[in-house]
């Protein structure tokens, strides 16, 4: 009695066995892949500084980038008292409204040609308690057409607003050229 | 009259032996049959020519194959595989990346094997931080890969769609080599890091006294993007449901054309 009841059960795991061996197969399909990956780093920011000389009433500006920085345009103008003139001379720069434009990309670990500022209508005894001339200049990131090439110095835009991820865009803070000076 | 018990009649163990026996010999039998088909194509004095199906598939980027996985034909259960490393020859030595250049990367599949297939590509597109975490905050659609032939040849599965992942299928049947057309059309052909992440920064300000300093920090400074594309084959034969088994999608073909099914 109690052999023949697992007699069922013998079939019943031979039946699975038989008809998980054909199921294996069904499943067998040819499949393959292959995978490639790469990317690269992003490298952002620059350090620049003014650097000036005074002698025989002309400031010497040079604006330097630090090593690492990425390319940069660079402009530059002075402020003074009404009753002076200011005289602006220097090889690669040139007018643009207010600004004086360095013509060529500024690469970290370079320096600008000179911009020499001669200040004229010195009285013949200046009071230099109240001589004040201000420098301020300002760098901008060189930005590149879909070729590759860069925008040159005219092409570029000096208003660019940075997206600090903030509602209040358009603050003085958010200019997005950095600026520096220095006075005399 | 003395009265007869009725006993159970009990089965003699040859019977439960002869049924293990046909149980066992069905098992054996389903196997039997593939060997014995096997054994045809041998004999000790005529060697016949065999054709081996051997699946492959390789990753083309710019005309070089950059990474494959093909069945080894010679049946030794073994695969030719290499992996290799995606955008490694995109900049020329000695220059760095340009944000807005747009760079060639012409992206295609090759069938590398002896059987017809079918191809799909998923691409992921992501940022990394400088120690290889995945930056979740950083938006890879600024990772513009020039996705081409969509629709033509290449169809996307857009429920597979997310910010990071597309899953494309290419459409019609990828020949082996020498039967037909075994390269499929581009599914992408340039790169270009777009330039407006130069302008997203964090700022963070700190009165002292009366001073007040704006540190400005890029969000992008250090960060490294990546691409990665992922190529899967399967054969020809069965396709619907050997994508359905390999790849869980449903497809359905139309005159050859493979369209995915919702």
């Amino acid at each position: 009695m109690r052999k023949r009841r697992y007699l069922p059960a013998i079939f019943a795991l031979a039946a699975v066995t038989v008809a998980g061996a054909s199921v294996g197969q069904a499943w067998a399909y040819f499949t393959t892949y292959a995978e490639a990956a790469g990317g690269y780093t992003i490298r952002l920011g620059d350090r620049t500084e003014i650097r000036e000389d005074f002698s025989d009433w002309t400031k010497h500006v040079v604006i330097d980038s630090q090593e690492g920085s990425q390319p940069v345009y660079v402009r530059a103008r002075a402020f003074c008292g009404s009753q002076y003139e200011l005289v602006y001379s220097g090889d690669g720069w040139t007018q643009a409204g207010d600004y004086y434009y360095y013509n060529d990309i500024l690469y970290g670990g370079q320096e600008t040609n000179p911009l020499d500022i001669r200040i004229e209508g010195i009285p013949e005894t200046p009071d230099k308690d109240y001589f004040n001339v201000i420098v301020i200049y300002e760098s901008v990131p060189v930005q590149y057409h879909e070729d590759g090439t860069a925008f040159s110095v005219q092409e570029t835009d000096w208003s660019q607003i940075l997206d600090t991820g903030s509602t209040e865009a358009g603050s003085a803070e958010d200019h997005g050229s950095a600026e520096g000076g220095d006075e005399a | 009259m003395k009265k007869k018990k009725k006993r159970m009649k009990v089965a003699s163990p040859m019977v439960t032996v002869a049924l293990f026996a046909v149980a066992m010999a069905m098992l054996i039998g389903s196997s039997v049959g593939g060997t014995k088909a096997a054994l045809t194509y041998y004999s000790e004095t005529y060697t016949s020519r065999i054709q081996m199906y051997d699946i492959g598939v390789s990753l083309v980027e710019n005309e070089e194959e950059v990474s494959w996985r093909d069945y080894n034909s010679a049946g030794d259960g073994t695969w030719n595989e290499h992996t290799g490393v995606l955008l490694e020859h995109m900049i020329p030595e000695g220059e760095s990346l340009v944000l807005g250049k747009t760079y060639q990367e012409n992206l295609k599949v090759r069938n590398t094997g002896t059987i017809n297939q079918y191809v799909r590509v998923s691409i992921y597109k992501y940022w990394l931080d400088s120690e290889g975490k995945k930056r979740q905050d950083l938006s890879p659609a600024l990772i513009d890969l020039n996705l081409v032939n969509l629709g033509t040849d290449w169809i996307e599965d857009e429920s597979a769609r997310t910010q990071e992942r597309t899953v494309l299928y290419y459409n019609k049947l990828l020949c082996a080599q020498g039967e037909g057309q075994s390269e499929t059309p581009l599914f992408a052909d340039t790169l270009t890091i777009d330039g407006s992440i130069a302008k997203k920064v964090s700022q963070e300000t700190n009165k002292t006294g009366n001073y007040t300093t704006i540190v400005t920090t890029y969000d992008y400074d250090g960060i490294s993007f990546q691409i990665e594309v992922e190529v899967d084959a399967v054969q020809e034969h069965n396709a619907e449901d050997a994508i359905w088994s390999a790849w869980g999608k449903r497809v359905a073909f139309h005159d050859g054309v493979l369209s995915l099914v919702d």
